[in-house]
């Protein structure tokens, strides 16, 4: 199953870089969707001859979770949030991908060196995982909207993950659900954050939020 | 025993969300933590056995933390009744967040395995963020953001470490912490330098040490009083726990140095830092952070410098959290009595609330380590194993710092006690719930300046030797 865990990985690292250049936010969402859905059927792929429940239990959990509950908060948030739903970046979107793809050589680059030791499945799977924590990063620092933030960490998140499920044997399944419970969670938070901050500022002009801002 | 407390305030907390009516919440949280507070005691006597296959279980420096956090919520939950007598909000959210609080820092406790230990301090950040914008203001609202948004990266950060330990760990095939001490001789040295590095930036980010520290001004500014406590008193504690269980992984891999290394540098940075944005802040909830941030790295810098300085720090821990309590309550109580914490806006408490103005000088000597506190013997004892270990340059530094530090808090918390009395006021009287908890925590802390039980003694020692692997003869004083 060797070409297809490639696949996915490549397909993964793809998908950070097409959030980052995507330019309307319910379409960042979109694709953060169908990349959780990939990353979901990573198990299947990484333990095909021997297929357990546990990897089942963890495929299911990461695509209704991260597929289909987180997408549908953020929706549920820009929905809920008036605000322009186009992203803003703080460097344009040329210069975005050409920094995402520095990042990704230098992730590849960095993982030459590093020997993981056991059989890890795949040969990409930690460079995949470098490179797309290293664009979550970037997704961050360089778009200024809340959600995109959210965004930002979510694919982090995801890369994170990548890496988690090919480390099954040491974490027990309790373990890895309560990440993803946790991540969940903290989408769910951020949400409720995200809806209050809109609700004070439209109860309020902006210029009084600018000067109160000033004075702190 | 473990998971009676565990689980206690976690079905409490849903029971929060019926419709009871709020001093029935008030008094329910209350209760959860006076039982927390009794079972705790019993375990100073005898420790609980170990739970769930290994995965849960209390040693002597777990005691400390789980001590530190049955502790403040009780003074938090006293505090509590007088500070919603004046408060239109309802409590709700407020004491559902509380208990799941007090559960899952029960459990970063008492978790032995590195994966839960991540999973639960996660946890706590989550369910601390709705206790920062309680008010629900714009400026608290923006703290929550960047306290989630900066802790959660940061987390993640030592998710990636934790990930990293299970590579250096191949050959263990757990990440519960007596396999990796006992095989520590299998682990991968290149892995575990690169996973520390995750841990300590990661957990460190949580611990609020520079350069990571930016959401503690912010965030406790803008804080209640109560959740400041327990964010600056339990919560970077929790995550301190988590730095010294890497702690306990190193000195037994034999990567004591490049572990200290790291925080000396941690440490000596969060004391520099701390004592120059002080020097320039107006608002006191805000320098109170400052000194949040001094605190924990002293802490840091304590474990980093070994011998006495691991005995220190863990003593500090302690006092740490007690002087939080009196440091942040007292200028949450002010915060509810004046409606604001900013310096020229609040003037004259002693004349207006005489009671609350002895705690605002206690407040200062607390936190600027002076005796009889015994933030002053704890500091001391890190100063000295600077000394010892010959790192001239880490106590001068740490003195000067100190003094700056001593001079920040000063010139806010004086200007708040003398001048003409600030009018009007919000609330009239003083209130003898709040003031109580601010009374035991000055009692208690000036009575271990003055004298050491023995069994805090004998635990803090026992801690200590689990930290280095061994009780020997450096950790005498």
């Amino acid at each position: 199953m060797v070409p297809w865990i490639d696949a996915s990985c490549i397909l993964i690292v793809f998908f950070s870089l097409t959030i980052l250049a995507t330019y309307r936010i319910s379409g960042m969402i979109q694709v953060f969707a169908v990349q959780s859905f990939v990353l979901g059927l990573m198990p299947f792929f990484l333990h095909a001859d021997a297929l357990a429940g546990r990897d089942v239990l963890i495929a299911l959990g990461t695509i209704l979770l991260k597929a289909a509950l987180v997408p549908y908060i953020l929706f549920w948030a820009i929905r809920h949030v008036s605000m322009r739903s186009e992203v803003k970046p703080l460097i344009g979107f040329g210069t975005s991908i050409i920094c995402g793809a520095l990042l990704i050589a230098g992730a590849f680059w960095v993982s030459l060196s590093l020997k993981l030791p056991g059989k890890p499945g795949s040969d990409l799977i930690f460079p995949c995982f470098l490179a797309t924590v290293l664009l979550g990063f970037l997704i961050m620092v360089t778009r200024t909207r809340a959600v995109t933030q959210v965004l930002g960490y979510l694919v982090m998140e995801n890369g994170i993950f990548l890496f988690a499920v090919s480390l099954f044997d040491a974490m027990p399944i309790l373990i890895e659900m309560g990440i993803l419970l946790d991540i969940f969670v903290a989408v769910f938070i951020m949400a409720i954050v995200v809806n209050h901050i809109n609700e004070e500022f439209e109860r309020s002009p902006v210029s009084v939020s600018r000067s109160k801002m000033g004075e702190t | 025993m473990v998971s009676i407390l565990i689980i206690i305030p976690l079905l409490c907390a849903f029971a929060v969300f019926l419709p009871v009516r709020k001093l029935f919440r008030g008094r329910l949280f209350c209760v959860v933590s006076l039982i927390h507070a009794g079972i705790v005691t019993t375990f100073w006597r005898r420790l609980p056995p170990a739970e769930f296959n290994g995965f849960l279980v209390l040693d002597s420096l777990g005691l400390i933390l789980l001590s530190i956090i049955s502790a403040l919520f009780l003074a938090v939950s006293v505090f509590m009744i007088g500070y919603f007598e004046h408060e239109q909000r309802s409590n709700r959210t407020f004491t559902a967040c509380l208990l799941f609080l007090l559960s899952t820092m029960t459990v970063v406790s008492v978790s032995y395995h590195m994966g839960l230990l991540w999973v639960m301090v996660e946890t706590t950040t989550l369910f601390s963020a709705p206790l920062i914008s309680f008010h629900r203001t714009q400026e608290s609202l923006e703290a929550t953001w960047k306290y989630l948004l900066i802790c959660s990266v940061g987390i993640a950060l030592a998710l990636i470490g934790t990930f990293f330990l299970a590579i250096a760990a191949h050959d263990t095939h757990t990440l519960l912490l007596p396999a990796l001490l006992n095989g520590s001789s299998l682990l991968s040295v290149n892995w575990l330098k690169l996973s520390v590095i995750f841990l300590l930036v990661g957990y460190g980010c949580k611990i609020g040490l520079a350069p990571t520290h930016s959401w503690k001004p912010e965030t406790y500014g803008q804080a209640p009083g109560m959740a400041a406590v327990l964010m600056a008193g339990v919560l970077t504690q929790c995550a301190f726990l988590s730095l010294v269980r890497v702690g306990q992984i190193c000195y037994k891999a034999g990567l004591n140095d490049f572990y200290s290394s790291i925080l000396l540098v941690m440490g000596v940075l969060s004391l520099v830092v701390s004592a120059t944005f002080i020097l320039g802040e107006r608002n006191i909830k805000r320098a109170f952070a400052y000194s949040s941030i001094e605190h924990m790295g002293i802490l840091v810098l304590g474990i980093g410098l070994g011998g006495i300085g691991i005995f220190g720090a863990l003593f500090h821990m302690i006092n740490n959290s007690l002087a939080k309590v009196i440091m942040f309550l007292t200028a949450g109580s002010l915060a509810q009595k004046y409606g604001s914490s900013r310096m020229n806006e609040v003037q004259g408490v002693i004349h207006t609330y005489p009671v609350t103005g002895i705690f605002l000088i206690a407040s200062l000597f607390a936190g600027t380590a002076m005796f009889p506190f015994a933030t002053f013997h704890s500091e001391l004892m890190i100063l000295n194993a600077a000394v010892i270990s010959k790192q001239y340059a880490v106590a001068v530094l740490g003195v000067v710092c100190l003094a700056l530090l001593f001079m920040g808090i000063a010139r806010i918390v004086l200007s708040f006690f003398h001048g003409q009395p600030t009018e009007p006021v919000l609330v009239k009287k003083e209130n003898f719930f709040m003031n109580a908890a601010i009374a035991v925590a000055v009692m208690v802390l000036i009575s271990l300046g003055f004298w050491m039980p023995l069994f805090l003694k004998k635990v803090i020692l026992d801690a200590a030797a689990l930290i280095t692997g061994m009780g020997g003869p450096g950790l005498r004083w």
